[in-house]
């Protein structure tokens, strides 16, 4: 017992540090789930608050009111575009005029924090709970693909960016109509990845990719970049390299999209999954 | 002693600010480079700071940069690291004679040649530790190494140009 007491005495230091660096270690490896809490601490409202602070004082007074405007406008405008509408199914029943409902919600938001350099990046948006955020929810800026809400708390919110390697966005190529996947493995922020296109599609550069529509967080047809480079690597599909349409590094505003009935969506699809879960044995 | 307590919490919190509110917002190079200036703070400690000090106050820094800057733990890891190594680079770089009471790690105290190997082994120890961990897969694995080169350049060089705009002769008492 007294050499243990010796030995802890004499060591004290090194076990202090292997204790304090688990932990460390704990937090860092705990969770690498997208939704869980990796980042509430990080959208946390301290934090945003402080963000927020220093984003006020970098900005010029009237430039931010003009810029706002400007944003609230984009965001009205865009929620009336007939992409954003669905067609009444008119062969079901006698609505047989052009009334079209509306699916897809915009709302503006500022960005109070970005970052690019890492190979997870964020951006913090000065818009949570409080004002309809919800996780999931997709976010764009000036038309073109920005990112998915990850964590929200009451006055702002995190966005998962394209720029982020944990970030997979369905999308379309404009041209062929194949689908494929966006992602992002670190290096520059300005060139993306798409993957899972097969070979027998042609694709050259200065071709445009946009979302496919597919994914419950985006409409379709939204920019989201353009080829630069086609890689042929040794399997059954293209690695495509894209620009991305959104700059991340000017990003001031951008508008965070709801789908108006998500909900309603999600609830039938469940029941359709469990009606076939019970029926195969 | 109260004094030199005081001076040394002063200039930690106003560099992690400085960190966050500034330094993280440029993009050097398209984010090629991203110093971590912060670290001065630490770097800074005299010489007399008791080594579980040391470490509690890298857990402290590193946990505040984290709650700013992203995942968890990246920065404790990093800066529990540069505490712990600290004292083992500084008793490497001792002078003959030993350490003095009135040495303080700087330029102005030790001369330029020891502060850039202190400095410069300890911050490539910091950058290298944060971006293997940040990294993990490796990815672009040459992209990186340039990236933590670059940027525990770009660190050495911003605290060693603060040192000469901070600390005169005279004031480089704490």
């Amino acid at each position: 017992m007294r050499n243990l007491l010796a030995l802890i005495q004499r060591f004290y230091i090194l076990l202090l540090f292997i204790a304090l660096q688990t932990i460390a270690l704990i937090l860092l490896f705990r969770n690498n789930n997208f939704h869980r809490s990796e980042f509430v601490e990080h959208s946390s409202d301290a934090v945003g608050f402080i963000y927020s602070k220093r984003d006020k004082l970098s900005r010029y007074l009237r430039l931010e009111q003009i810029n706002y405007q400007l944003a609230v406008e984009n965001a009205i405008l865009r929620s009336h575009l007939p992409a954003n509408f669905d067609v009444l199914d008119t062969a079901s029943g006698i609505y047989t005029d052009s009334l079209k409902y509306q699916r897809f919600k915009f709302r503006s938001a500022k960005v109070i924090n970005v970052t690019i350099n890492r190979e997870q990046n964020f951006i913090t948006i000065d818009r949570g709970q409080d004002e309809g955020i919800e996780r999931e929810m997709g976010v764009i800026s000036d038309g073109a693909l920005v990112g998915i809400i990850s964590s929200v708390s009451d006055h702002f919110s995190v966005v998962m960016p394209v720029l982020n390697s944990k970030f997979q966005g369905s999308v379309r190529m404009k041209k062929s109509g194949d689908f494929g996947i966006v992602v992002w493995t670190g290096g520059d922020p300005a060139i993306a990845e798409v993957i899972e296109v097969p070979k027998q599609t042609i694709v050259s550069p200065g071709d445009t990719v946009i979302t496919s529509g597919y994914s419950r967080h985006f409409p379709a047809n939204l920019m989201v970049g353009t080829v630069v480079e086609v890689e042929e690597p040794d399997n059954a599909y293209h690695l495509i390299k894209i620009r991305l349409s959104a700059d991340f590094r000017k990003l001031n505003y951008v508008q965070v999209i709801s789908d108006i009935y998500r909900a309603e969506q999600d609830s039938i699809e469940q029941i359709a999954t469990q009606e076939n879960g019970a029926n195969n044995p | 002693m109260a004094q030199t307590i005081l001076n040394n919490i002063i200039r930690i919190v106003f560099l992690v600010l400085l960190q966050c509110l500034v330094v993280n917002r440029m993009h050097l190079l398209d984010g090629l480079i991203l110093p971590w200036i912060y670290i001065f703070g630490i770097l800074m400690l005299p010489f007399e700071t008791p080594r579980w000090l040391r470490l509690l106050v890298g857990f402290t820094v590193g946990f505040v940069m984290d709650y700013f800057t992203g995942p968890m733990g990246l920065h404790t890891s990093a800066c529990l690291t540069l505490t712990y190594l600290q004292p083992f680079i500084q008793r490497l770089l001792a002078p003959r004679e030993g350490y003095e009471i009135t040495h303080r790690p700087t330029v102005q105290r030790m001369g330029l040649s020891w502060y850039l190997s202190y400095a410069g082994i300890l911050t490539l120890f910091h950058h290298a530790w944060l971006f293997f961990f940040e990294v993990l897969r490796l990815s672009d694995f040459f992209y990186q190494l340039i990236h933590i080169l670059f940027s525990a350049v770009a660190t050495l060089l911003m605290m060693t140009i603060g040192q000469y705009l901070i600390y005169t002769s005279k004031t480089s008492e704490s």
